[in-house]
């Protein structure tokens, strides 16, 4: 329920209803855009970056909270853990969201003996989080070459090519395979895959169910695991190191069990790190719209393992988070619904940027009208402008947000807020890593052995991700490595030790650096600043 | 430390004093609980953190999701484990007819009684509606709701017969996905991809350097489709 000072501040949002809806915001030009995000967005912000003084990117640029995780000693006494394995398996999975579960079951089904470990109870990750649906290019009037130009577009050039083909030119293949699996994507009255259009989509390319996409892809391939009984799955296990062999190859890794609070190494032929994205380090203070598992654990444990990152100083905010109630910030407000035409309005009732430009676009606008004094600002002190969803009603009909966005209008209903008559205040959330671990288009980095597959890789989206193209990323490149991780299943993986961490750490020394900091994060401290 | 109000409360079988304003999970970090178990998305998607709650002066017991119910003076909450939920071992590619199977797969559906306690769900599912659609046949409208089901186990807490109509629901999801035939238009684009209708066009981009790649993407994404 919104308190009164809200209440009479949305009154300007209905009286201007009628004459915003006759308007026409003109896009912004090839100019206009570069300065905007010059301006405002938090990529472009200097301050909040600086350049690595260690390791494989050397040189470049980074955010200071993974700069920080990098340039320090992690808590984790090396000489407490046991080198002894107690597991050895073909294929060691860290990370049961999307591509971790995708990446075990292609190794099972080799043959290989699997181990999925993972932070909290499996699936419980972004994927599952992931609303607005995924993207295939299986229309008529689409292709791969155009998902393939739409993608590199969107990334600005920054993402490789042979990355991004190899994503559209699966994308078909992997839709079939969840097809078959069980995956119940959304039809048309032909049969066919029904379609959606996305911001920056040059064709309707994006599938979906409902708006639960994730959530029911990974409710489908959670039970497709548990029928493989070669492929053995360690809940709210997560891992705090990787191992590497006397050669440098990665060959296992150290899980610390929650619940035994004791460290478990596994020694394997082959690593697959999917332990997706970073919104939980909340960069430059930004709310997220991620799980609470998605600390960058990714990043820490393979960059001390001598893995290549690319685009790790660049993130996605995304446009609409959630401002108010205080419990909700950053909760993620589906795209779609600026797809179908909401309006964003500043508090004086005006609308200030074309919804449709691409989210790195409307983020900054929406931080460019709160800096100028158009937000709005809620008795919790922050700062945010609105999301006319009601106006949706007005263009496609009464009812249309109860039957196309029931899981949002649940969502706004259980703290009585109805967003058939309501707008919702938003803000930008960091939701996306567009960067991470530099992969092959088998997934393996620059450290034999090592596969990384999902929001933890990089090098594929660029310096922006569109829209449904990480469900997709995930299931391409989860298949593959975990198709190539285990055909390695032959070697013998050597003993396991921690070699590469020690040189890492006399990098560290050398530099006369002595800070040291819980990395990986694991789990980030408590999340709201409320107290 | 903070000029925020305090709420005394039950949290977890103990009165506690805590700020007003946090979510249940909220409130048990603060008061020291290390709780990983039951949290997950932290946005109401994702049915890791459900509560059982009986709100001040209330007369029954609710369910809800402890990361957003927030607390209230007087609340009494405890977090929900895990609940137990035999689950069915099946092969769908196996199966004719997988809707018709279902008295096989899940005998217990036969055994509702039709009581309703079932219908807890945070995500308002019907879920008696839904059992009563299984039970008489009509897998297609039973199916429906299912897509909500973020698979928290609730309703399965409450069934008096030990059934898991969670499981029930996605197994009735995943047959649903086998009745149609593979889409027409995915047939064809895979057949397409299959006889190399796009290589000329990949070897073409493969050869162009960087601005020459631009030029290339700016034109197909502009070609009428
Ligand atoms: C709210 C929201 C909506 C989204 N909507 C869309 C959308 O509509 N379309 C789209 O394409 N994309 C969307 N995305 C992005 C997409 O969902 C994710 O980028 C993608 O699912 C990431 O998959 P993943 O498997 O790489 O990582 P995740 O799904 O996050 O899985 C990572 C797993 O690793 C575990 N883990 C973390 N650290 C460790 C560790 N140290 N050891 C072991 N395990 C660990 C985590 O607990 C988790 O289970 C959305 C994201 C969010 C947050
Ligand atoms: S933590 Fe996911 S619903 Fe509460």
């Amino acid at each position: 329920m919104y308190p009164e000072d809200l209440c009479r501040l949305i009154e300007r949002v209905d009286a201007t209803r009628a004459e915003r809806l006759k308007q026409d915001v003109p896009r912004l030009t090839e100019a206009e855009q570069a300065d905007l995000l010059k301006k405002y967005h938090p990529d472009y912000k200097d301050c909040a970056f600086r350049t690595l003084r260690v390791g494989p990117n050397k040189g470049e640029r980074t955010t200071h909270e993974i700069a920080d995780l990098l340039e320090s000693f992690g808590d984790l006494d090396h000489s407490k853990v046991p080198l002894t394995p107690a597991f050895d398996t073909d294929v060691l999975v860290l990370g049961g969201g999307g591509a971790g579960v995708t990446a075990a079951l292609f190794a099972g089904q080799t043959g290989a003996r699997v181990l999925l470990a993972t932070k909290l109870r499996l699936g419980n990750s972004n994927t599952i989080m992931a609303l607005g649906g995924m993207q295939a290019s299986v229309d008529r009037a689409d292709s791969p070459l155009r998902h393939f130009a739409d993608t590199l577009s969107a990334g600005k050039f920054a993402g490789r090519q042979e990355l991004v083909r190899t994503m559209v030119e699966d994308a078909p293949e992997v839709v079939k395979w969840l097809l078959d699996t069980g995956v119940n994507f959304d039809r048309d009255s032909s049969g066919n895959l029904a379609l959606k259009k996305g911001g920056g989509l040059s064709a309707a390319r994006i599938l979906s169910i409902g708006d639960h996409t994730g959530l029911n892809i990974m409710k489908v391939l959670k039970d497709e695991l548990r029928r493989d009984d070669k492929i053995e799955i360690s809940e709210f296990t997560p891992a705090v190191e990787l191992t590497t062999n006397e050669r440098g190859q990665c060959n296992g890794a150290v899980l610390f069990d929650l619940g035994r609070r004791r460290f478990i190494t596994v020694r394997a032929k082959a690593v697959v790190l999917a332990t997706g994205g970073s919104g939980r380090l909340h960069f430059q203070g930004f709310p997220t719209s991620n799980n609470f598992g998605a600390t960058g654990d990714a990043i820490v444990l393979a960059y001390r393992a001598g893995a290549r990152v690319e685009g790790l100083d660049s993130f996605q905010y995304h446009p609409t988070g959630v401002m108010f109630p205080d419990h909700m910030v950053g909760i993620l407000v589906t795209e779609a619904i600026r797809s179908l035409g909401a309006h964003l309005v500043n508090v004086r009732g005006e609308r200030f940027v074309n919804e449709l430009e691409t989210r790195d676009a409307v983020a900054a606008a929406i931080i460019r009208e709160c800096e100028r004094g158009g937000g709005v600002t809620t008795a919790g002190g922050r700062t945010g402008v609105w999301l006319d969803i009601p106006v949706l009603e007005q263009i496609h009909g009464a009812g249309v947000l109860r039957q196309r966005f029931r899981a949002l209008f649940r969502q706004f209903m259980r703290v009585s807020i109805n967003i058939v008559r309501r707008p919702l205040l938003i803000y930008p959330t960091l939701h996306y890593q567009n960067g991470g671990i530099l992969i092959d288009v088998n997934g393996e980095t620059s450290v034999p052995g090592l596969f990384v597959a999902g929001e933890a890789a990089g090098g594929l989206h660029g310096r922006n991700r569109a829209m449904g193209n990480s469900l997709l990323d995930i299931f391409v490149f989860g298949r593959r490595a975990g198709v190539a991780a285990a055909l390695r299943r032959g070697e013998n993986p050597g003993a396991v030790g921690f070699g590469h961490v020690h040189d890492y750490y006399e990098r560290l020394r050398a530099l006369r650096i002595s800070s040291i900091s819980k990395s990986p994060t694991l789990f980030p401290d408590f999340i709201v600043d409320k107290l | 430390m903070s000029d925020k109000k305090l709420i005394t409360m039950e949290l977890e079988g103990r009165k506690i004093r805590v700020p007003e304003g946090l979510t249940v999970i909220e409130a048990l970090w603060d008061t020291g609980h290390d709780v990983k178990r039951g949290i997950g998305c932290l946005s109401g998607l994702c049915g890791a953190c459900t509560v059982a709650y009986l709100e001040k002066g209330a007369g029954k017991v609710r369910f809800g999701l402890g990361c957003q119910v927030v607390v209230t003076e007087g609340l009494n909450v405890i977090m929900l484990p895990y609940f137990p939920s035999r689950v069915a071992a099946y092969r769908l590619e196996e199966m004719d007819d997988p809707y018709s199977r279902l008295p096989e797969v899940y005998p217990e559906v036969t055994g509702c009684t039709g009581c309703r306690a079932c219908n807890v769900c945070p995500e308002w599912i019907n879920v008696a509606e839904m059992m009563k659609k299984a039970r008489e046949g009509d897998c297609a409208g039973a199916t429906e709701p299912v897509m909500d089901c973020h698979m928290c186990g609730l309703c399965a807490s409450r069934c008096p017969q030990s059934i898991a109509p969670h499981y029930v629901g996605l197994y009735l999801q995943r047959a649903s996905a086998r009745r149609y035939p593979i889409p027409p238009n995915l047939e064809e684009r895979l057949a397409q991809i299959r006889d190399g209708v796009y290589r000329a066009k990949w070897d073409e981009a493969d050869a162009l350097d960087e601005e020459g790649l631009k030029e290339f993407c700016r034109r197909v994404r502009e070609e009428p489709a």
